[in-house]
């Protein structure tokens, strides 16, 4: 079983992708990350960490229609792949693993 | 309407759409658009601006640039090369200025690069440099107010003692008034004296704390025994050559009782360390007089201090404090009978500091030294003399560039409609600019070269070219190819900004387009020149003032004869049988004589009305000079009141003379018969003395004490004759008798005064040197850029010869652009001038004043050399036929 390093960044922006099932774009990303984990970011850094993403082969991206608040320019939207879906779950699990085996400290949550 | 929408910046905007990759563009520009309008809407447009403008700065990443592609074809480099090279071979005139000033600047700045890095290698090559230091004391106010490195001797006793956190407290001695300085020397086997200079008493931990590597002997126990003595290299080779000096002797002063043992043999010091020294004498065992190891009232010794890794500075520097003053000082203070009011208030008023040693050399300027060292701001001011004659050689390099633009234009014209692109045009104009640079790099190091020697003179240094150390060849290099890259890159946008329909229909107002530009610059080089000129003039104004100073006694034709304590008991024989040869007018014995250095003595008291206190704060700095009955003639200094010590007057052994200063100080407004004393000893006043200036000139006159004493070292011989020589001769005869086997050593006063102001003469040298070099670097420039004009305005000139204009007219027509841009120069300069040198005058307490005449003066200068460089062509173009210019239309 090959490994791919992800990075934290890149997880949780995987993550913001993968839950935004298709909406997601460079500002709707950066806001959700704003809203959902606390995290103020530049643009640049979102766009920095798509673009890896996609060279990874995470997510893939398709254009929009243009808008107007954009000067009619498109949006690039992203969807998380299957290799990105296998190594969000592959993190989980070793993430798993090792709080389980915190002594006295077991996880009362469950995944389906 | 989209113009009623707030746009964001569009400088901004364009500057992604510039760096950024296409494929990239649409979603970051989107983004930030996008981020902009929410912004725009939820706060305010600046604040929008703001932020797009940092998106876009922080868009700017490795991943996101486009590749800008640099090419360099190996054919291209060679065309260019070639068309550099005819370019060159075609103006051999403007080649040769471009390039010697060009190389000019570049000699001096490396030159003087050279000078700072010597300046800034000092005492930083010890092993332990960064945890060596000096100790130095600090007065905050009154009378001393200033810092010292001079400490009592137990202090460092106090110190190893108390301060765990000090590795390892050294002392040295070089104090003239404990045989430190100068002393004949000779093996025990011998009988000739050799006069050797470079002594100082040292403690063994001076050695370990400086880690000095040894020659010959053991480190560890080179001065650790009384009477050793640790000498360099040079000196072993010249007493002891081809063997190993360890446990032979030297003796010292002709003193057979006391055969120096050598404990050791060090490399010679390096040059560029603050201590210089030759001979080492232990201080094991030593006390100058009894007690004297033990005495905390007398400051003789420097300190050195080996703190352990990781001490705390500060806290270090207050715990020496604390506890030398606490523990050894303020007990001392209360058994003199000093009130603790009194003390807490000298407690206030002192304080230690710890120097790195690596700042000894350039940060004492406001010590008080024995130990002579440079200046921080000597480094700046260089390194900024540098820079300036650097900016102005490519300042040439710049103006001739766009000047010649005229005979390039019709090339890029040609070249971009054949083809070329702007990018190409300018590659070729900094392949242009860099061969220029080269080849002034490689004439610039020759002439460094050659003048190497002669700066060495100048500056007082042996510096060298560093070319064994492999970073110095590519550092030249690099920076050629930097320079080149600076000085070209205006003229190569600036010419290949031409537009070819413009240049090709022959419309371009050639080469006086930007010519505001080329005047800022004339103006910045003739600025440059006029502040060094009169740099240079009141430099020597100085240094004249200095020399020629009524300074209070006479130091014409006096003789210093030194090491005449050898002599011992005989010497006021010897010193009648100088006095019968005829051309002698006076002799005197005594070390204190009114120069510095040259082996006088100098001596720090207090003094107060007798009854008074002496302790610090309440009593009147001054010195106390022992001196003949023939002292005051031979120097020819002016009593003023009272009378001269005198043979008849037995009393006179506790008689005292004062300057003026000191009789001012104490408030005495009658002082003869009025008792004086420095707490040791009291003087009955019988005269006061015009005062005369014994320290240098950056001082000023302090209190002095003349009384009658036995000093014995100097020698001094006022001599009235026209043949100088004859008289030496007849002097050393003398000597001959009396000391047959000390080699005869004399100095005369007024050199020795002049040494004192080395330093200022060499300043002077230095700069008017540069002045020179800056001077002619810019007339070469204004030499060029005069000579271009003419050539530009031959037709108007021709037309205005044919029409009847006078050869003067043309000439003024010629030259009045010129004139008017030195005039703003000189209006520039003055002020600058005057506010730099009234900084450097500031260190002297006696200086000249300065007089408009001299800025008159580097004007008028300036200009006629100005229209001197400029006549030639001027003359040239105006006394021309016209035909020749106006025949080929």
């Amino acid at each position: 079983m090959y490994r791919i390093h992800l990075g934290e960044f890149e997880e949780l922006i995987l993550l913001v992708v993968a839950v935004m099932d298709g909406n997601a774009y460079g500002v709707a990303v950066m806001e959700a990350l704003e809203d959902q984990a606390g995290r103020s970011v530049n643009i640049s850094a979102v766009h920095a960490a798509l673009r890896r993403l996609e060279e990874k082969g995470f997510v893939k991206s398709e254009w929009s229609e243009a808008t107007a608040e954009r000067g009619g320019r498109r949006k690039r939207l992203f969807t998380i792949s299957n290799a990105g879906r296998l190594a969000l779950e592959q993190s989980r699990d070793v993430y798993i693993k090792l709080w389980s085996q915190i002594p006295g400290f077991t996880p009362n949550i469950s995944f389906t | 309407m989209m113009s009623e929408h707030p746009r964001p910046p569009k400088w901004a905007d364009r500057f992604l759409e510039w760096y950024c990759r296409p494929e990239l563009l649409e979603e970051i520009q989107g983004d930030a658009y996008e981020l902009f309008a929410k912004r725009f809407k939820n706060k305010d447009l600046r604040t929008a601006r703001r932020h797009f403008i940092w998106d876009v700065l922080r868009s700017f990443r490795l991943s996101t640039i486009k590749h800008f592609k640099i090419k360099i074809s190996p054919d291209m480099m060679k065309s260019n090369l070639n068309i550099a090279w005819r370019n060159m071979a075609k103006q051999k005139m403007y080649a040769a200025i471009k390039i010697g000033g060009f190389a000019m600047g570049i000699a001096a700045c490396l030159l003087i690069a050279l000078f700072i890095k010597d300046e800034l290698s000092y005492d930083k090559h010890y092993p332990n440099a960064e945890r060596i230091y000096r100790i130095v004391g600090i007065n905050k106010a009154g009378e001393y107010a200033g810092k010292g490195v001079d400490f009592p001797a137990p202090f460092a006793k106090a110190l190893r003692t108390e301060l765990p956190e000090i590795e390892l407290v050294g002392r040295i001695n070089p104090n003239t008034l404990f045989t430190g300085g100068g002393n004949p020397i000779r093996r025990p086997d011998e009988t000739q004296n050799n006069y050797e200079e470079g002594f100082t008493f040292a403690d063994q931990e001076m050695l370990d704390i400086l880690q000095i590597p040894m020659v010959y002997g053991d480190r560890a126990h080179a001065l650790d025994e009384p009477n050793e003595l640790v000498i360099t290299k040079k000196i072993a080779d010249k007493y002891y050559p081809n063997e190993n000096p360890v446990g032979k002797t030297l003796l010292a002063n002709d003193n057979t009782n006391f055969p120096l043992k050598i404990g050791g043999v060090i490399p010679d010091f390096p040059s560029n360390t603050h201590l210089q020294f030759d001979f080492l004498f232990t201080l094991k065992g030593v006390n100058f007089y009894p007690g004297e190891q033990d005495n905390w009232d007398a400051s003789n010794y420097h300190t050195y201090v080996l703190l352990r890794p990781g001490t705390n500075l500060r806290q270090v520097e207050q715990k020496m404090f604390d506890t030398a003053f606490d523990k050894y000082l303020a007990p001392l203070f209360k058994k003199n009978g000093m009130s603790d009011e009194a003390i807490a208030d000298v407690r206030e008023t002192i304080d230690l500091e710890l120097q790195p040693i690596g700042d000894v050399h350039l940060y004492s300027a406001n010590i008080g030294a024995s130990i002579p060292h440079s200046d921080i701001r000597f480094v700046w001011l260089f390194g900024a003399i540098a820079l300036f004659i650097l900016i102005i050689a490519c300042i040439n390099f710049i103006n001739l560039s766009t000047a010649r633009s005229a005979n390039r234009a019709k090339e890029v014209g040609l070249r971009k409609v054949v083809g070329s692109l702007r990018n190409n045009l300018i590659g070729q104009f900094l392949t242009e600019s860099i061969l220029f640079s080269l080849l002034s790099f490689l004439i610039g190091i020759l002439l460094a070269l050659l003048l190497l020697p002669y700066f060495n003179q100048l500056a007082n240094k042996s510096l060298h070219f560093p070319w064994q150390e492999w970073w110095f060849v590519p550092v030249l290099i690099g920076a050629a190819l930097v320079v080149g890259m600076l000085a070209g890159i205006y003229p190569a946008f600036y010419l290949s900004s031409f537009k070819p329909i413009n240049v090709l229909k022959g419309n371009l107002s050639l080469g006086s387009k930007n010519s505001f530009m080329r005047s800022g610059l004339v103006v910045f080089q003739f600025t440059t020149s006029i502040v060094l000129i009169i740099g240079t003039f009141i430099i020597s104004q100085q240094m004249d003032f200095i020399l020629n100073k009524k300074i209070g006694f006479d130091k014409e034709q006096v003789l210093m004869l030194q090491g005449t304590q050898t002599l011992g008991n005989q010497i006021l024989t010897f010193k009648n049988r100088l006095k019968q040869l005829p051309e002698i007018q006076n002799v005197t014995v005594s070390d204190f004589l009114p120069i510095v250095g040259a082996g006088t003595k100098r001596n720090g008291n207090t003094f107060a009305e007798e009854g008074q206190s002496t302790n610090i704060g309440e009593g009147v700095g001054g010195q106390i000079w022992q001196i003949d009955y023939d002292y005051i003639n031979t120097l020819g200094i002016k009593i003023v009141e009272g009378r001269n010590f005198s043979p008849e007057m037995p009393t006179d052994s506790q008689g005292v003379i004062i300057n003026q200063t000191l009789a001012e100080k104490l408030h005495f407004d009658n002082p003869i018969g009025k008792r004086i004393t420095n707490g040791f000893q009291n003087f009955q006043v019988i005269g006061v003395v015009e005062d005369f200036n014994f320290e240098s000139m950056r001082e000023n006159v302090g209190g002095i004490c003349l009384i009658l004493g036995n000093s014995p070292t100097i020698t001094s011989i006022k001599i009235n004759t026209d043949d100088m020589s004859k008289s030496i001769k007849n002097i050393t005869s003398v000597w001959k008798e009396f000391a047959p086997n000390q080699p005869i050593r004399y100095t005369f006063l007024d050199e020795s005064y002049a040494k004192m102001y080395e330093d200022v003469q060499r300043m002077g040298r230095i700069f008017s040197s540069f002045a020179v070099f800056a001077v002619i670097v810019a007339c070469l420039g204004l030499f060029a850029l005069a000579s271009f004009m003419a050539e530009q305005r031959a037709k108007e000139i021709g037309i205005r010869k044919v029409l009847g204009a006078s050869v003067p007219g043309i000439l003024r027509l010629l030259t009045q652009s010129f004139i008017k841009l030195i005039m703003i120069s000189i209006i520039i300069a003055v002020p600058l001038a005057w506010y730099l040198m009234h900084k450097w005058l500031e260190d002297f307490a006696y200086r000249t004043p300065m007089s408009w005449n001299i800025f008159a003066l580097s004007g008028v200068i300036v200009i006629f050399i100005a229209l001197f460089t400029i006549s030639f062509q001027a003359i040239r173009t105006a006394t021309g036929n016209p035909v020749d210019a106006l025949r080929s239309e």
